[in-house]
Parts: structure tokens; sequence; C-alpha cells
């Protein structure tokens, strides 16, 4: 019989001598297989039509010169010289991804817009989609959410997101922060560290067995977290976390083999550059050539590596390329363009449905409804919001959408 | 009491009146001191109020004068306002004060509010006064940053604006604004909806609606019209826009602005709601014709009072509020009102209440409701350790568990106030990282300090044992020392058949073979109990 990590952690004295003499410390096994999810976020708003959402039969809409309509299967985007990474991307991986267009995010406020898009509503009580996936999970993970960079909107689950931004958490968990302090203290020898946490952990079991009620739940939260954290603390460097990387090519490997190891469910990484292109649109060409090259590289990687709970990563991983919002169908006076309510999106992976484009746009760059079943324009159905999408996003990780984000239909056309 | 006894039971009046087990006096005594002062009582308060629990009013008195519980209120209300970012918004070279470190200005901007709170509880005034104050507070960083006239002395004194600007203390402060800013077609909606939601407890934005396909249609094309003409989009806006038609001496956005210019209050452009809602300034369907009089308006209003309540109630009992907590927050209503406004009364009142006190509840709905273990804030754990150890987690002098700079309250569970807005109080693991590195550290810290040889001052802790002892050559040293170790440090005497000194002994035999160092097997032991959960509960 699989051992839990609570029945594991039972026999702390036994523990710390195993723990002492460098024995590793196995992770709670998972019986049920969860998706796990990689968010690309690309903050400032990006121009939708520079690759996701090409638009090149009207006038209304101003495209990049020199660039054509590329086409791989069902899929459509915008092809140019300057931008060989994105149909080298299409080309390969482009059955397994799904573009999704005209999503509604209702503000053209940074703030507002990034919030309405990583968690369906406008109000702060609310936690984004990775941290509600990490949060509800089949398995526990140790570290549930990683925020290498960019947004996280925790809600009522601060516990379950864990920001490397900085570096602070890796210093805690490598004790290195000991160090830095203006007084600073010595890390103590892992068998040292090792002897004291059984005994910390037999203290809080006897704590948390003393309570009841909420005073309970929290006691035992207290307990999982110091089981995560000696875990977490036998593996750091099997898992590399001395370095998340500084790329985002090496953070995205980094938040792979955190998938690998069974140590997080969903990471969060803001691709490299400013979107909010006011004044020179020509910046979003380079950037998104980039994000697909790095793309391209990321799902080699993933379709090479063994998975958690499949045969491969490229099997049990979802990335979800967003933005907070897209930018105006027409240039500016200044060469750059505005901020425009309808966003494009990016899945591939996992369960998604592939080589699919999902939603659209009319000649004016706004959002036509659409079945919200077959991704297709309907003049009978629904106009997509970002909620919408967010929902699908739960859905293919396993959760019940209604517990979450009530009311709000799913955006079924993205699941495979 | 009755009446919150009926309350808590669902208002069965059959139902036993001691639903709730209170805390033994010294557990109720230690909530008491952490919640108003963030420190753990003195052994000597402790060993009182155990002799005689009726001393309990006599502490909450005491306390409530100490000067550190003004700091509890501040985090508190932070918690409300979210005005602790750690921004400067501009560069503070701007403001010559380029040579001071970006946090420390950062500090000074967030606290503007919180302070003038500490104000008003300083000089027992109604928390009304927070939107009627003809005056701000500064500290000489605050002031020289947004150019306020301070008066002379040390820390935060009263300050005025040298622009004329309408004064109605939070409602004129630079602080707000730069916070909740608002440009273009916003039209200061998203700072009327700060107001509605840091003063009345009231965010517009959690409100749900339903826009049809032509709504949005309109609301690209032309907004205001959208706005104006749509009855989902009223449903807010018709409130809403009086509100930030107030605002507008604070609307206006350049990028090219000096730091002086943009801070300005405009009064030419006081009537700029015209070019955009068209609503006239208003409080919910009363005009309003200055900013002074919105401040009277909310000072005046009972939702401000309920909020004030609930902001010191959900503070302070670790729970959000819900339609089941009405009946206990109407006796702290009352004693609002009563009190003329003040919320000292109101802290005392819960305080002393039988929910605030429980330790055990016999009624399984409401044993999921109440939080009879309740969980150090960052700032907390931070003053906790730093009073029973006297060490001190800074790095490059500013604080790690009460500045943003590290990232690391939002690890250990607290708020950055922009990102993070809700505390959480299950332990996170970053918590369980935080509070084992802040041991060791403070661990070691007293065992170089208590074993040096040669030592003349009072040790912090080891007081029973030298460098010299070992479990087998001083059994009742050890015994000794380790029983007081809990007893600081937790404050809860051990049991005379506990196993904990016996264990810890092992531990320190354990931890010596492993380094051959006293030094380092104190500071394993004194890091074992102050990674007691009795550190981060209470």
């Amino acid at each position: 019989m699989a051992l839990t990590r609570r029945q594991l952690f039972t026999g702390s004295a036994a523990l710390a001598a195993g723990a002492a003499m460098g024995v590793r410390i196995p992770r709670a096994l998972a019986a049920a297989p969860d998706r796990k999810f990689l968010f690309f976020f690309a903050g400032g708003g990006w121009d939708t039509t520079t690759v996701l959402d090409p638009h090149f039969d009207t006038d209304a809409v101003d495209m990049d010169p020199d660039t054509s309509l590329g086409a791989v299967g069902n899929l459509r985007f915008t092809a140019g010289l300057d931008r060989p990474g994105v149909s080298r991307f299409f080309n390969r991986w482009g059955r397994r991804a799904c573009i999704v267009n005209g999503i509604d995010v209702h503000s053209v406020g940074h703030d507002s817009a990034m919030q309405f898009v990583m968690t369906g509503t406008s109000a702060s009580s609310f936690a984004d989609w990775p941290t509600l996936l990490a949060a509800n999970g089949r398995a526990s993970y140790p570290l549930p959410h990683v925020v290498f960079s960019g947004p996280s909107y925790a809600g009522t689950h601060g516990a379950t997101l864990v920001r490397a931004g900085g570096g602070t958490l890796l210093e805690l968990i490598d004790g290195s922060i000991l160090g830095r302090a203006d007084r600073p203290a010595p890390l103590p020898d892992a068998p040292q560290n090792s002897l004291v946490d059984a005994y910390v952990h037999g203290r809080a079991a006897a704590f948390a067995a003393a309570r009841t009620g909420q005073g309970r739940d929290r006691a035992e939260g207290l307990l999982a977290n110091l089981e995560r954290a000696m875990e977490l603390e036998g593996r750091a460097f099997e898992a590399g976390l001395s370095d998340l990387g500084r790329g985002v090519l090496d953070q995205a490997t980094q938040a792979s083999e955190l998938f690998r190891l069974g140590l997080s469910r969903c990471a969060m990484i803001q691709v490299d550059g400013g979107y909010d292109t006011h004044d020179d649109v020509t910046r979003q060409a380079p950037q998104q050539e980039e994000m697909f090259v790095v793309l391209d590289a990321l799902m080699d990687h993933l379709a090479r590596t063994p998975g958690d709970n499949a045969s491969w990563l490229i099997d049990e991983v979802v990335v979800v390329c967003l933005s907070e919002f897209g930018r105006t169908p027409k240039l500016n006076g200044g060469g750059g363009k505005d901020h425009w309510p309808y966003l494009s999106a990016l899945l591939v992976g996992s369960g998604v449905a592939g080589n699919r484009v999902v939603g659209k746009t009319d000649d004016a760059l706004v959002a036509e409804s659409i079945d919200f079943r077959t991704g297709l324009p309907s003049s009978s159905g629904s106009r997509l919001g970002c909620e919408n999408l967010g929902t699908a996003i739960l859905s293919l990780g396993g959760l019940d959408p209604a517990e979450h984000l009530p009311g709000i239909e799913v955006l079924e056309a993205v699941i495979g | 009491m009755l009446l919150l006894a009926l309350a808590l039971t669902g208002c069965d009046p059959a139902a036993p009146e001691a639903v709730t087990t209170a805390l033994p006096p010294r557990a109720a005594l230690l909530r008491l001191s952490v919640d108003l002062r963030g420190v753990h009582p003195t052994e000597e308060e402790l060993a009182a109020i155990e002799a005689n629990p009726d001393l309990y009013d006599a502490y909450v008195d005491r306390y409530l004068d100490d000067p550190r519980y003004t700091a509890r209120m501040r985090e508190v209300f932070n918690l409300r306002y979210l005005t602790r970012t750690g921004d400067t918004y501009f560069d503070r070279a701007e403001a010559g004060l380029d040579a001071v470190p970006e946090g420390a200005v950062g500090d000074s901007i967030g606290d503007e509010p919180l302070r003038l709170l500490t104000y008003i509880l300083e000089n027992d005034l109604p928390y009304g006064y927070i939107v009627t104050a003809d005056h701000t507070v500064a500290d000489p960083l605050l002031a020289q940053m947004w150019d306020l006239d301070r008066e002379p002395g040390d820390g935060w004194t009263v300050a005025g604006w040298r622009d004329g600007r309408p004064a109605a203390g939070l409602l004129s402060m630079t602080t707000i604004w730069q916070r909740y800013p608002s440009m273009g077609g916003n039209a200061n909606r998203h700072r009327a909806n700060a107001i509605s939601r840091m003063l009345l407890c009231d965010d517009y934005l959690s409100r749900p609606i339903v826009l049809d396909r032509a709504a949005v249609d309109l609301l690209t094309v032309d907004p205001e019209n959208a706005i104006a003409t749509t009855p989902s989009c009223q449903s807010c806006h018709s409130t809403l826009d009086p509100l930030a038609g107030t605002l507008f001496g604070f609307f206006h956005y350049d990028d090219a602005e000096s730091l002086d210019d943009a801070i300005a209050y405009r009064p030419e452009n006081e009537e700029a709601w015209r070019d955009y809602s068209g609503k006239e300034p208003g409080y919910f369907g009363r005009p309003t014709a200055s900013l002074v009089e919105l401040g009277e308006n909310i000072a005046n209003d009972p939702r401000f009072a309920e909020c004030a309540v609930r902001t010191v109630w959900e503070g302070f009992s670790q729970r959000t509020y819900t339609d089941d907590d009405w009946a206990e927050l109407t006796t702290l209503r009352d004693t609002y009102d009563a009190e003329g406004g003040r919320l000292t009364p109101v802290v005392r009142a819960l305080v002393t209440s039988a929910a605030y006190r429980a330790g055990e509840v016999s009624d399984a709905d409401l044993d999921d409701r109440l939080a009879t273990v309740r969980v150090v804030s960052p700032a907390q754990l931070a003053s906790v350790v730093e009073d029973l150890t006297t060490y001190r987690w800074d790095f490059d002098g500013r604080q790690a568990l009460t500045t943003n700079d590290l990232g690391m309250p939002v690890l250990a569970g607290g708020v950055d106030s922009r990102y993070v807005t809700v505390p959480s109080y299950t332990p996170s693991l970053g918590l369980a990282f935080v509070q084992e590195r802040l041991a060791q550290a403070a661990a070691r810290h007293v065992a170089e300090h208590d074993l040096a040889e040669g030592r003349t001052d009072d040790a912090i802790l080891l007081k029973y044992v030298t460098a010299a002892d070992t479990p087998a050559s001083a059994p009742d040293a050890f015994e000794a020392q380790i029983r007081y170790l809990y007893l600081r440090i937790t404050g809860a005497p051990l049991a005379a058949e506990a196993t904990e000194p016996a264990a810890l002994a092992t531990l320190w035999d354990e931890l010596m073979k492993v380094e051959a160092s006293p030094t380092a097997a104190w500071a394993g032991v004194v890091s074992a109990v102050l990674r007691d959960p009795a550190v981060l509960f209470y």
C-alpha cells in the first residue's frame, strides 16, 4: 500500500534518522493525472494582427508591411520573412494548437484588463486561472503555482501561489537568505536541519490533532506545508531550484522540470519585451517572433521529456499564451497602435482542440458572436468573453467551472 | 452577550448560551497582546492573569494605551485602504530625495492615510475625521515628496497642502489619488470606486452585470453614450459617476509634466465632468458642491460606520464578513454609535466579546466560521520574534517582513497591497519557510550572545545553561532551560509530565554529534521552539 505523506511523516524519529542519512523523501503519489499548465503573458497588450488574427482583406485594419496570409491546416496566421519562427511553429505543432480570436476583455486599462483576462472578473477577491488550477488539483504539489514573472492574483488562495520572482523563495528554500541578512547566520547542516524539522513536525501534528473546525483546518494547513517544505529541501538540488533561469526559454524549461518532478502544477512567465506599442507598432513583430521561437523550442523539449503522469510531458502540459488586450486596427498618428478590447490567445498542448481557429473578428477587428461548441461565427451565438476562455481552461484542468464562476458558459470549442 | 449568543447559535432561544468555551486566561491574554500590540505578554503579566482572570479587562485598557496598538490598527486598515504598495509613483529625485532609499520614501507615501488614522486614535477623535480633517499628516520624507507644509517636530506631524485644494482628510491626499489613478475615458470612475470600496466597503466591480451585444458594441464606439443609455450600465454609473464628478480637480495627466505639476490640485478642472459623463457631482442622489461636502456626506453615511466596524471586526477576527455575522456586527455598530463614532471602544467591545475569546466551539457550523486559531501576520511574526530574541530580520536596513522589498510578506501570507490584497489565514509554504529561516537566524543570534565567553549583560533566553553544560553533566539545568524556553516563547508552561525536555535534550545531543558546537546545538534547540505552532497561532 502506498503511503501518504502524512502517514510517512507520522514516525518522525525514523524519518529524521533517514533524512539525516540523506534518504530522499518521496513526494505524494497522485493516483489520478492532472494536466499541468504553463502560462505565457505578454505584458502591455499585443497586436493580435501581428500573428494570430490576420486581416488582409480590409482597409480598416493596418497590417504590417511585407506580410501575407499564412496557412497550415485549418490555422490562419500572419506570415512574413521577418517572422520565420511563427511559420515553423505552426508547421511543427499546428495540430496541437488552437488560436482563439475575438476575446472581449471588457476593458482597455492595463490593470483592469489584466485582471479580467486572468480571473474572468474585475473583483480582487477572485484567484486567477493558474491559481485555481493549482489549488484544486487532484494531487498535492509542494510548489503548486510558481510565478516566475508576470501577473498573479491569489484571491483567497495565498497558500497556493508561490512567487519565484526575485529569488526570495529560492533563497528561503536553500537557506542562503540566512547569509544575506544584515545580521547573518550560518546555514545549519542538512542533518541538523532534518533533525529539527522532524521535531517541529511532531509538535505541529500534535497541535493540529487537538483542534477542531476552522482551527484544525489552519493547523493542518501548517502541517501540510511543513511537509512540503521538508520535501522541497530534500529535492531542491534535484529540481534545480538553485537557478530558475533568466531568459524565457530557461524559465519555461525549468517550469517543465518542476512539472516533470511533480513539484508544480502551474507556472506563469512574462515573455520578454514591452508590448505597449503606442509609439511604434513595428516592435510587435520581432517580439512575437521571439516568443514563437521559444514556444517551438519548448514544445521540442516537452516532446522529449518524460512526463509526471504521461509518457511525455507534451501529453500532459497545456501552454496558454495571453496578453491583457489587443491593439487598435488602425495606426495612430505616431506609427503605433493603441489599446483595443479584443484579444487573441493561443493554446497548445494536451487536451487542446488542435488545428482549430475559434472565434472571429470582423473587418473592423470587432468580435463576432460565435457558437461556443464549434467556435464558429453564429448569429444566434454569444459574444466570447475572457471569462469563457478561462472556464474552458479550468475544464481542461479537470475542474468544474460552475464551482468557481457560476453561470459562465464554457468555450467548449477549444477542448479536444 | 445574550444577543450574541443567540446570534451565534442561529437565534435558537433554546440553545445554551455558552456555545463557546473561553480560552484559558494565559491563552486569552496572549491572543489579546498579539492582536493589540504584536508581541507576547511578559511572563509576569501571564502569571498575574492566571492568578486572577478578572484582570483581563484591565489588560485590555493597558494594551489599548500601548503605542504599538496604533501600529496594529494601521496594519488592519491597510487591508481596506491598500496604500502600502511601496511605490513612489514618481522618481524621488524630482523631489530632491535621490539620496534616500526608494523604499523609505515608498513607505512614507503608503502610510499617509494610515498615519492620519493614528492621529485620530491618539486624539480620541471620531473615525469620520478621516474624511473631514482639514489637514493631513506627514513625516519629513512625505512632506518633501508631496510638497506639504508640515509642522515642525519628529516623526509624523500635522501638515497641510500648499496648493489651496479643498481639505477633506484622506480625500485630499495626493497619496490616495496616485494609488488610485484615473485618466482618459475612465474619468475618475476608478477613484470613485476606490472611495466606495475603502470607505463604504462596497466594491462596484463586485456587482454582477449583464450586457447585451448592442450595448457592448456601443461601448466600443461611444462609451459615454452607452453608459448613459444602457440600464445595466446605469445600475452602477447612476451613483458612481456623480461621485467621480467630485474629483476632477485631481484629474489631469500629461507624461511631460513635472512632479509638482502632476500632483497639483487644479480648481480650473473641477467642472470637467461636463466633458465626460455630464453628471453633476453628487453623493448618492444628494448634490455636492465640493470635496469638503463629499467628506461630510461620507462621514454621515450609515454605510461608512458599518464599513469602519467591519474593517475592525474582519481585521481582528480573521474572518470575512457574511450575512451570518450580521448580528455580531450590529452589536459592535451599536458601540460605535454610542461612543460617537470612535474606533477604540469598538476594538474594546470586540476583544472582550465571547466570540473573540473563544477557544472551542461546541456548535459545528459555528466552529467552521469562528477562527479559534488565529494566524500571525508577517508583521506580527517579525515583532513577536524580535521581542523574544532581540533579533530583527533586516536586509539593507529594512525589515524583511514589513516591506515589499523581498516579497517576503506575500510569501508569508500577507498582502502587497497591489496584486495580493487579501491575506491568507491558512499557513502557506512560504510561511513555513519564513518561520524556519527566521527562527534559525534568531536562534543563532540568541545562542551566540548567551553562550559568549565573558558575557556581562543579561542572557536573552539561555539563562540556565553555559557552553560547557551537557545533558549528562547538567541534567537539571537542561530541564529548567528547556522548560523556560517553552514558557517564554509559547507563553504556556509545559506540563510536569511533558516529554519535550527529554526530547530536546536528545536533540541537543544529536546536534552536538553533527557539529560538535554547543552554540550550534543550542541554536538548533532554540530554533525548534521558535518554530513551534504556538508562535504562528495564537
